[in-house]
C-alpha cells in the first residue's frame, strides 16, 4: 500500500493509492470551484455546463461518449456541490489509457453545442419537476433557501426553472474557460495501476491544459435572517410531514468543530442518541431522527431531520425545540459524552478502510481548505473533548433564536397548530410545484 | 503474520475436541477459492444443530463484517398478518433475556460500529460493521438476540408505529413506492410475492405479542439462519467463539416450506390511479425468472440493454431523442421464485402516457424481432462486470454477496461462476429470453396521472 502525491501536467497536484486486491482503478478529476460561483439568476450554470460536456466533443456524439464508456467497463459521474466539482469515474484497471483520454477530451475539448444545450436543459427541467415527487429532497432543496437566502449556500446547485431557461451556450463556454485551468484542478486516483504510467498518462492527456488559477470565489460568511421562521411547503394528501429545522453550524477550521461534532453526535448523530431515542425509540413517531453539520468551503448549517405522521408533527416539532435547547443550554450528561467519543475514535476503522475512501479524505482537504492533519488528528481530538468543551461549542456555534424551520406538509392541516407554537416570528407557506 | 491456516477437517476435528454436545460440533468444513482471487478463500462450516458459517479472512484493513441471514421472508407469512418478517428486522433490536432495550445498539456503538438490518421476500438480513478487534462483542450479542429475544407490548408498540410511520415514507407519501406495491398486488393472484414486505398498514397495526413470539419461535433458529463474517479476523478464533455461543442452541422445527403456484396470466392486467404529482406516470411490469434460474443472468443483461445508463435503449430514446420521460428506471426482482422485471417511467410535465406506452413496446419489441449487435453485448457485458467488481470491495460487500447466493441460490460458491455465466450469454440468449418475458400477455401495467391542483 502506499499513499502518495506528486505532480503531473506541468503543476496539477496528483493523490493516489496503489491497491490491486481488485483490478479496478477509482480515478477523480476535482475542480475546486463550485456551484457557489453562479450568479444571480444564473443558478445551475456549472451543474448545465457539466452536463452538457458530457454530451458532445467537436468528434463525437453524446451517446458515442456513452457507448464509449460503457464499452470500456466504466461509470463516469460528475458531482457539482457549492465548493467543488468532482468528476469521478470507476473502471476496470485494464481500460485506464483509452479511458482518460476520453475524459481528457471531453473535459479540455467539449463542443458546446446548441443542441447539446438544448437536450441538457429538458433534462435539468424534468429533473426540476422529479424532485416535486420526493418530499424529503423537496424539503431539504426549500429549507436550505429558507436559511440561507442571501447566500449562495442556500441556492440549489441545480438552479431554478426560471435561471437555467435563461442559460446560454456563449455563457457556458466563458465558464468552461474560467474553469478548465490548471490551478483549479486535482487529480485522485486509488487502485490497480502503476504511477509512473498513470503520471505519464495524465501529462499526455491534461498537459495542453491552460495555466493559470482557479476563478476567485470570494464568498462573505453565511449569515441567517433573524427569529425563528417557519416555512411550509404545501402538498396535497400528506399522511406524513417532512421537518427540518436548523440554524448556522461550524466549519472544520474553528476552534470548537470537534466538540461540535462530539456534541452533535450524542445529540443526534446515532441510533441511541438523544434525539433519535426521545423521538423514535420511546415515541415511535418517526422512522429517522437524526441531526447532521454540513460540510463546505465556509461555515454551514447545522440541522436535525424527522418525519412523523401528519398527526404527530407538531407534537414532535414542539418535542424537537426542547430538546435542542435543553441541549443547548445543558450540553451532555457524561454517558453521552463517553459514547460519542468512544463511537468517532473507534469508528475512525471505516473512514479509512479502503484505497479510495482515503485518497478521498485527501482531496477533501485541499478542496475544502483543512487543516493538514484535520483527518489524521480528528480521532484524537474527538477522544479528548470535555463536557466543558463541548457544552461551550454548542453554546457558542448555535442559535437558539434564529431558527429555519422547513416542512413539507399539507398546509391546511398543520397551520393552524403551528400558528399556535409560541416563539415563532413568522410562517410562510410555498406551493411544493413551484422551483 | 497471520498463522498459517489449517485444513478445515482438521481445523473441525480441532475445535470438537472436548465438545459433547451433538449441536456444537462442527460437522462439515471446507474451503474454497475466492473467484480468481488467489489471496482469499471462502469457509464453509456447519454446526450439528445445523447452524451455516462462512467465513472470508481478508487482511485489507482492520475490520471486520457479521452477517446473520434468516431464510424467512415475506413469503412466509400468511393474508392478515403480512409484514411480521419485516417487523422483526425492528424488534430484533430490543430487549433480550440478557440485555436491556436498547444495549443491543449502545454496544454497538460505544465499539466504533455500524449495523442495520433489511427483509425481503426470502429473506431477513442483519448485519454489523466493527474495528477487527470487536469479534467476540458481536458474537456475543447476535448469538443473544437469536435465542433470547424479549417479546413484550410496550416496545411493540413503539415498533408498529415506527413501521407504521417507515410505510408513509416509503409507500403511502412516495408514488413510486405506491405503484411498486400496487403492481405486485396486480401482478399475484396466490403468490405471497404479491403482498408488500413491510405489510399492509391494517396488519400492521393489528399485530400481537403472541403473533410475536410464534413467528419468533418458528423462524429464528440456528438451522434457519446463515452466517457471514469477512474481514481481518482469525478463522479459528471465529469459529470457537461461534461455537461457544451458538453451540448450545437447538434447531427448531422449521415448517414444511409453503410451494404456492401463481395462476398462469393470459391478458395483460391494468390499473389507473391518480396522485398530487406535477407529471404522470407508467410502470410496466412482466414476468421474470428466479434469480437461482439461468435465465435470470441473460434478462440481467437484457435490463443493461434496455436501461443501463445514460447509453441504454430507453435512455436515449424516451429521455433524449423523443424528451418524453423526465426518469427511466427498472427493478429485477433477485427472488427465490419467479419475480417481476418492471420498468418504471416518470413522464415529463404535459406529456402523455399512451405515447410513451407505444415507445416502449417498440423498445421491447425490437429486441424480440432483432439480436443485439456484438458491440452492444460487449457494452452491458462490461457494465455488468464493473457492477460486480464493485460489490466485492469492501469486506461488507463480500460477506452480502455471499451471503445472498447462499440464502437465494443455496450455494454461495454459485457467486463465484456468476461472472463467467454473464461472458457466455449470446445474443440469439438475449432474443430468446426477450421472446419469453415481454410476452404482452403477460404485462401488468399501472398509470399514474396527475391530480386536479397539481402543475401539468
Amino acid at each position: 500500500m502506499t499513499r502518495n502525491q506528486r505532480t503531473v501536467a506541468g503543476g496539477i497536484p496528483l493523490v493516489f493509492e496503489r491497491n490491486d486486491d481488485v483490478p479496478l482503478v477509482h480515478l477523480g478529476v476535482n475542480l475546486r470551484t463550485g456551484s457557489a460561483l453562479d450568479p444571480i439568476g444564473l443558478e445551475g450554470m456549472t451543474r448545465l455546463l457539466m452536463r452538457v460536456v458530457r454530451l458532445g466533443t467537436p468528434e463525437l456524439r453524446g451517446s458515442q461518449i456513452e457507448e464509449r464508456i460503457d464499452s470500456l467497463g466504466a461509470h463516469l459521474s460528475v458531482s457539482v456541490g457549492h465548493s467543488y466539482v468532482h468528476v469521478s469515474a470507476t473502471l476496470i484497471a485494464q481500460s485506464l489509457v483509452p479511458f482518460v483520454e476520453l475524459l481528457a477530451d471531453l473535459l479540455l475539448r467539449p463542443a458546446l453545442r446548441e443542441r447539446d444545450l438544448v437536450q441538457a436543459r429538458r433534462e435539468t427541467l424534468a429533473e426540476l419537476s422529479s424532485l416535486c415527487d420526493d418530499d424529503r429532497a423537496l424539503a431539504a432543496r426549500h429549507y436550505r433557501r429558507h436559511a440561507l437566502p442571501d447566500h449562495p449556500y442556500g441556492r440549489s446547485t441545480a438552479g431554478n426553472v426560471r435561471s437555467v431557461r435563461a442559460l446560454t451556450a456563449q455563457q457556458l463556454r466563458t465558464h468552461h474557460r474560467r474553469l478548465m485551468v490548471s490551478g483549479n484542478l486535482l487529480f485522485s486516483a486509488a487502485g490497480a495501476f502503476e504511477e509512473r504510467e498513470l503520471a505519464a498518462l495524465l501529462t499526455r492527456c491534461f498537459g495542453p491544459l491552460k495555466r493559470g488559477k482557479p476563478p476567485p470565489m470570494r464568498l462573505s460568511a453565511p449569515r441567517m435572517p433573524r427569529g425563528r421562521r417557519i416555512l411550509i411547503v404545501d402538498k396535497p394528501e400528506r399522511t406524513q410531514t417532512q421537518i427540518l429545522i436548523g440554524t448556522l453550524g461550524s466549519h472544520e477550521r474553528d476552534a470548537e468543530h470537534v466538540p461540535l461534532v462530539v456534541a452533535n453526535t450524542a445529540f443526534g448523530g446515532l441510533f441511541t442518541a438523544r434525539l433519535t431515542h426521545e423521538v423514535r425509540s420511546k415515541r415511535g413517531w418517526s422512522y429517522g431522527a437524526s441531526s447532521s453539520l454540513g460540510h463546505e468551503q465556509q461555515r454551514d448549517l447545522w440541522s436535525m431531520w424527522t418525519f412523523p405522521a401528519a398527526t404527530d408533527a407538531i407534537d414532535c416539532l414542539r418535542l424537537q425545540l426542547e430538546l435542542f435547547e435543553t441541549w443547548v443550554r445543558d450540553g451532555l450528561e457524561d454517558d453521552e459524552l463517553e459514547k460519542a467519543r468512544s463511537y468517532l475514535v473507534k469508528s475512525h476503522a471505516f473512514e479509512i478502510d479502503t484505497p479510495s475512501k482515503r485518497v478521498e479524505q485527501l482531496v477533501d482537504t485541499k478542496i475544502f481548505k483543512l487543516p493538514a492533519d484535520y483527518y489524521a488528528g480528528f480521532s484524537r481530538a474527538a477522544g479528548k473533548v470535555s463536557r466543558k468543551s463541548a457544552r461551550l461549542a454548542v453554546q457558542r456555534r448555535l442559535s437558539t433564536r434564529d431558527l429555519a424551520i422547513c416542512l413539507v406538509a399539507t398546509a391546511k392541516d398543520v397551520l393552524p397548530a403551528l400558528q399556535k407554537l409560541p416563539g415563532i416570528d413568522s410562517v410562510q407557506i410555498v406551493p411544493f410545484d413551484k422551483l | 503474520m497471520p498463522p498459517a491456516e489449517l485444513d478445515p477437517t482438521r481445523l473441525c476435528q480441532r475445535l470438537n475436541r472436548g465438545v459433547r454436545r451433538a449441536g456444537a460440533r462442527y460437522e462439515s468444513g471446507e474451503r474454497v477459492r475466492f473467484g480468481n482471487s488467489s489471496r482469499l478463500t471462502l469457509g464453509r462450516y456447519r454446526l450439528g444443530n445445523g447452524l451455516k458459517v462462512l467465513t472470508l479472512v481478508d487482511r485489507s484493513a482492520p475490520v471486520i463484517s457479521y452477517h446473520t441471514w434468516y431464510h424467512v421472508g415475506s413469503r412466509n407469512e400468511r393474508p392478515g398478518k403480512t409484514g411480521l418478517a419485516h417487523l422483526f428486522e425492528h424488534l430484533m433490536f430490543n430487549e433480550t433475556r440478557n440485555l436491556p432495550a436498547g444495549e443491543y445498539d449502545r454496544r454497538i456503538e460505544a465499539a466504533g460500529g455500524e449495523t442495520n438490518a433489511s427483509t425481503w421476500t426470502d429473506w431477513t438480513h442483519y448485519h454489523a460493521d466493527l474495528p477487527a478487534s470487536e469479534l467476540p462483542l458481536i458474537v456475543e450479542l447476535e448469538s443473544d438476540r437469536m435465542a433470547n429475544l424479549v417479546l413484550r407490548e410496550p416496545q411493540l408498540r413503539s415498533e408498529k408505529e415506527v413501521v407504521a410511520n417507515e410505510r408513509r415514507y416509503r409507500v403511502d407519501d412516495d408514488v413510486e413506492g405506491t405503484v411498486g406495491e400496487k403492481l405486485y398486488a396486480l401482478a399475484y393472484k396466490r403468490h405471497p410475492y404479491g403482498w408488500p414486505t413491510i405489510g399492509w398498514m391494517r396488519d400492521i397495526e393489528g399485530f400481537t405479542t403472541a403473533d410475536c413470539r410464534e413467528f419468533y419461535k418458528t423462524y429464528y433458529a440456528p438451522n434457519n439462519a446463515t452466517l457471514v463474517v469477512a474481514g481481518d479476523f482469525d478463522e479459528a478464533q471465529a469459529l470457537r467463539l461461534i461455537q461457544k455461543a451458538y453451540g448450545n442452541q437447538r434447531a427448531a422445527k422449521l415448517p414444511r416450506p409453503r410451494r404456492v403456484r401463481e395462476t398462469a396470466q393470459r391478458r395483460p392486467r391494468y390499473l389507473a390511479m391518480k396522485r398530487p404529482t406535477p407529471s404522470a406516470k407508467l410502470c410496466v411490469g412482466y414476468r421474470a425468472p428466479a434469480f437461482p434460474d439461468a435465465d435470470y443472468a441473460v434478462l440481467s443483461l437484457l435490463n443493461e440493454v434496455l436501461l443501463g445508463g445514460r447509453g441504454s435503449r430507453l435512455f436515449r430514446r424516451l429521455v433524449q431523442r423523443d424528451g418524453l420521460a423526465a426518469e427511466v428506471n427498472s427493478s429485477l426482482a433477485p427472488f427465490v421464485e419467479p419475480g417481476l422485471y418492471d420498468i418504471w417511467l416518470s413522464l415529463r410535465p404535459g406529456r402523455g402516457i399512451e405515447a410513451a406506452a407505444v415507445a416502449l413496446d417498440e423498445e421491447l419489441a425490437r429486441l424480440c424481432a432483432k439480436q443485439v449487435t456484438p458491440k452492444e453485448l460487449e457494452r452491458v457485458k462490461n457494465r455488468v462486470e464493473l457492477g460486480f467488481l464493485s460489490s466485492l470491495e469492501t469486506a461488507g460487500g463480500k460477506a452480502e454477496q455471499v451471503g445472498f447466493f447462499e440464502v437465494v441460490c443455496g450455494d454461495a460458491a454459485a457467486l463465484f461462476e456468476r461472472m463467467q455465466i454473464y461472458r457466455a450469454v449470446t445474443a440469439a440468449d438475449l432474443q430468446r429470453v426477450a421472446k419469453l418475458v415481454f410476452d404482452p400477455a403477460q404485462r401488468t401495467r399501472i398509470d399514474v396521472l396527475p391530480a386536479p391542483g397539481a402543475a401539468a
